[in-house]
């Protein structure tokens, strides 16, 4: 159910814009998501709404077999230039491109200060997800597994990945649903791009910095290979109680040639140190200060500990 | 080196354009970004460790007294990619570190540059196409 016009397309040309001028790359390169045709033009109630018109303009999806996937192997990170802004084009600290509601307005508005006076934490620091969809504005390793009736999009930090169902499936049935650091994923081909719907979600913030989102929020993304070395996701973020209208953002990520390079597994407590100070800012426990963990010493101590106890 | 540039000079711009350090796994809310020491040391420990490697030099103080500094960088996916591996620094070996200290004062901070005895530098960042660099440093 179509509702207002939604001018998408000049967002796709300037994040466009904004990657060749931070690469050098020839726009001939990359697919220009500024064309009229595309359905992005037009923002929807829901985005189940979308999702379903999507499905519908595709004529209900292409059947992928493993001969016909599109090839996305390779390690992937964020586009160059793009921070840990969840939109690329963002310009400044105090100017999201998002629309927040004004209860998350001010939310945004307190962070902002807050670090402007030396004061930042983050959830991560206590080893947590970034969870979806903060996972696309990080910016470690990414690798995609494609299948035909699944996909997994994988994120080195913690290894998250997320599942995403091409078999035909709905979503988890709402009586037996819960919120998920990556959510539920469905989705269907439309030739070479995997469009998926997203809930189901815990709430959060899509970066340090950047707006909160509530655990209304839902997206619709669109993956293709836009060139040989990049790999787009055009994403329209609904969330009524976070955003006063779905924020549309282009992520891009580039693929990563370090020779032998490979995602390793790795825990967030083989040396995390991060403390959170009576201010509530991040602060470091330094070698010799009191409950600082040696990477060195680590296992042992923690198996060492566990003997005494052991014998109570 | 073009590309090392170029992406440095993005680097720079993106940093200026979101002043916050962008260390993936905490705030940079502690270190001194205005600020940015040169120390000659010894290194005693390279912890090469997720989420951040961290690089533990032996500094000589006004008064010759060895003081320990921490120094924190990227995990080691990151670190390969600039070209830094496990063994580019060893217990022992003479380095200068280009540092922003922490704010309060205690002997840690960022790894910017080290350069080794042999005229090596060993810069993480420069390798971090998703993040921005650390602003510049201030004229001191």
């Amino acid at each position: 159910m179509r509702k207002r016009s939604y001018a998408i397309g000049s967002c796709g040309a300037l994040a466009a814009a904004v990657y060749a001028i931070a690469t050098g790359a020839a726009f001939a390169d990359i697919i220009d998501t500024a064309d009229p045709s595309n359905p992005h033009t037009t923002v929807y109630a829901t985005s189940w709404d979308e999702f379903q018109a999507l499905k519908a303009k595709a004529n209900g999806g292409t059947k992928m077999s493993w001969s016909t996937l599109p090839d996305w192997t390779g390690l992937w990170t964020r586009a160059e230039g793009s921070g840990l802004k969840f939109d690329a084009s963002q310009k400044s600290m105090e100017e999201t491109t998002a629309v927040p509601s004004p209860a998350y307005q001010k939310k945004l508005t307190k962070k902002i200060a807050d670090f402007k006076k030396g004061v930042e934490w983050d959830q991560l620091s206590f080893c947590l997800p970034a969870g979806y969809p903060r996972w696309l504005a990080e910016p470690f390793l990414k690798e995609f597994v494609l299948r035909p009736e699944e996909s997994w999009l994988i994120n080195e930090q913690l290894e998250e990945i997320r599942r995403v169902y091409t078999d035909g499936r709905g979503h988890i049935p709402e009586d037996e649903a819960y919120p998920l650091w990556e959510g539920d994923s469905v989705g269907f081909w439309n030739g070479d791009t995997l469009v998926l719907h997203t809930n189901n979600l815990k709430k959060g913030q899509f970066q340090r910095l950047q707006p909160d989102y509530s655990e209304k929020i839902t997206t619709v993304e669109q993956w293709r290979k836009v060139g040989p070395d990049m790999i787009e996701d055009v994403v329209d973020v609904y969330d009524p109680e976070a955003l006063a209208k779905p924020w549309h953002v282009v992520q891009r990520y580039q693929r990563v040639k370090t020779p032998n390079l490979r995602i390793a597994y790795w825990s967030c407590e083989e040396n995390n140190n991060v403390t959170r100070g009576a201010d509530g800012n991040t602060q470091f426990l330094l070698p010799g200060d009191k409950g600082y963990k040696d990477p060195n010493t680590l296992q042992d101590s923690l198996s060492q500990g566990a003997i005494p106890d052991a014998k109570k | 080196m073009k590309n090392s540039s170029r992406r440095f000079l993005m680097s720079l711009v993106a940093g200026i354009a979101l002043a916050p350090l962008a260390y993936a796994h905490h705030s940079g809310a502690m270190f001194d970004m205005q600020k940015e020491l040169t120390l000659q040391g010894t290194v005693k420990d390279f912890q090469y460790t997720n989420p951040h490697s961290w690089l533990i030099v032996l500094v000589k103080d006004k008064s010759g007294a060895e003081v320990e500094w921490s120094f924190e960088t990227e995990g080691p996916s990151t670190l390969l990619q600039a070209g830094i591996k496990r063994s580019s620094l060893q217990p022992g070996d003479k380095i200068t570190v280009k540092t922003h200290p922490m704010k309060d004062g205690r002997p840690a901070g960022t790894w910017n540059i080290v350069t080794k005895s042999d005229g090596t530098t060993l810069t993480p960042r420069s390798a971090v196409p998703g993040a921005a660099a650390p602003l510049p440093p201030s004229a001191t």
